[in-house]
């Protein structure tokens, strides 16, 4: 960028014949004409002569590299965008898909739930999970480490897609509150950054889980970074394959470091409390 | 390059500006909502799931 813009006032100069008068010399020091625009006027005075003398090929080099120029100075451009897009823009788009995301879900909350259909014969299975469609909301999370306003929606699935509009559950992993492993992904950097401070959570801190009538407090149990390939951290039972779960918990997972797909910092939590809409809030959101 | 471009713009002297204004308009949307998302699924930091 700074080799192609010093070349400006150059090229301009050669469009207006060299007028020694012309501005833009790009010398940011006014004050001292000799020491700062003084070899530079000189070499372009020259230059735009030989340019009168109306010489073809050199027509053509200045073209060239001004095209060049323009080129890279576009280039430039186009990265700086998309490090505004990356920092700001995704920011922006998950911000309103998070507000939409909230209104959802408190429409859908304050619906009655429909009765519990009498089973016409004694049901030997339990009742399965409700089916959330991916990309919709499943529950709101509340951190109180990150804040009295931190309240991402979780939405249903990881694709790149679900993951733009909040951090998403991984489907077939439990639902809150439920025996097994809540396992939910989440943008460290862009798209609303949920995840951002993940690593400032500490053994203790409460995760407290919001769903249509209960709030489920988690307490965070470890964290700890690992390799991309260890699923087995997403398992009912973290870790052991093919048990049994017999407490409920939950497992963040993010990427680590920030701006990185090497590694992934995982926190995992433990159910220790469920309340009741109707009781009031948690103590763990009462208290901070 | 844009010297040629702005020369060839469509419209009076005076409305030029505006169709270079709107042109660039146009070109930053089409950057935001379709190139730069399909550019960002090969950047590592949407990677944070677990298995890849």
């Amino acid at each position: 960028m700074g080799r192609a813009g010093s070349g400006a006032p150059a090229q301009r100069q050669s469009l207006d014949g060299g007028d020694p008068s012309a501005p833009g010399d790009g010398s940011p020091s006014g004050g001292e004409p000799e020491a700062g625009g003084g070899p530079l006027r000189r070499r372009v005075r020259g230059r735009g002569r030989e340019g009168g003398h109306g010489r073809e090929r050199r027509i053509w080099a200045g073209r060239l590299a001004r095209g060049l120029s323009e080129l890279l100075i576009t280039a430039g451009v186009l990265v700086g965008l998309f490090l505004g897009y990356q920092l700001w823009v995704t920011d922006l788009f998950a911000a309103r898909t998070q507000d939409r995301l909230h209104h959802q879900l408190e429409q859908a909350w304050s619906r009655p739930t429909p009765p519990a259909v009498a089973p016409a014969a004694p049901r030997v299975t339990p009742l399965p999970p409700p089916v959330v469609p991916l990309g919709d909301g499943v529950a709101i999370l509340r951190v109180p480490r990150l804040g009295r306003d931190y309240a991402p929606v979780v939405v249903q699935g990881v694709s790149a897609a679900d993951l733009r509009r909040g951090p998403g559950h991984i489907p077939g992993t439990a639902m809150p509150g439920q025996v097994g492993n809540f396992v939910v992904s989440g943008h460290r950097t862009t798209y609303g950054k949920p995840f951002n401070r993940l690593d400032e959570l500490r053994v203790g801190d409460a995760i407290v889980v919001e769903v249509q009538d209960r709030y489920y407090t988690y307490r965070v149990s470890g964290s700890e970074v690992v390799t991309p390939n260890r699923v087995d951290v997403t398992y009912p039972v973290p870790k052991h394959a093919g048990a049994t779960p017999t407490k409920s918990l939950i497992t963040l997972t993010t990427c680590h470091p920030k701006f990185s797909a090497s590694h992934r910092l995982v926190v995992y939590g433990e159910l220790v409390d469920t309340t009741e809409k109707s009781a009031g809030l948690p103590s763990a959101l009462t208290a901070g | 390059m844009y010297a040629w471009l702005y020369r060839h713009l469509p419209g009076s002297r005076r409305a030029r500006p505006l169709v270079a204004a709107l042109l660039l308009l146009g070109v930053v949307v089409l950057l935001m909502f379709v190139v730069f998302p399909a550019v960002e699924a090969v950047l590592p930091n949407g990677r944070v799931t677990m298995g890849s």
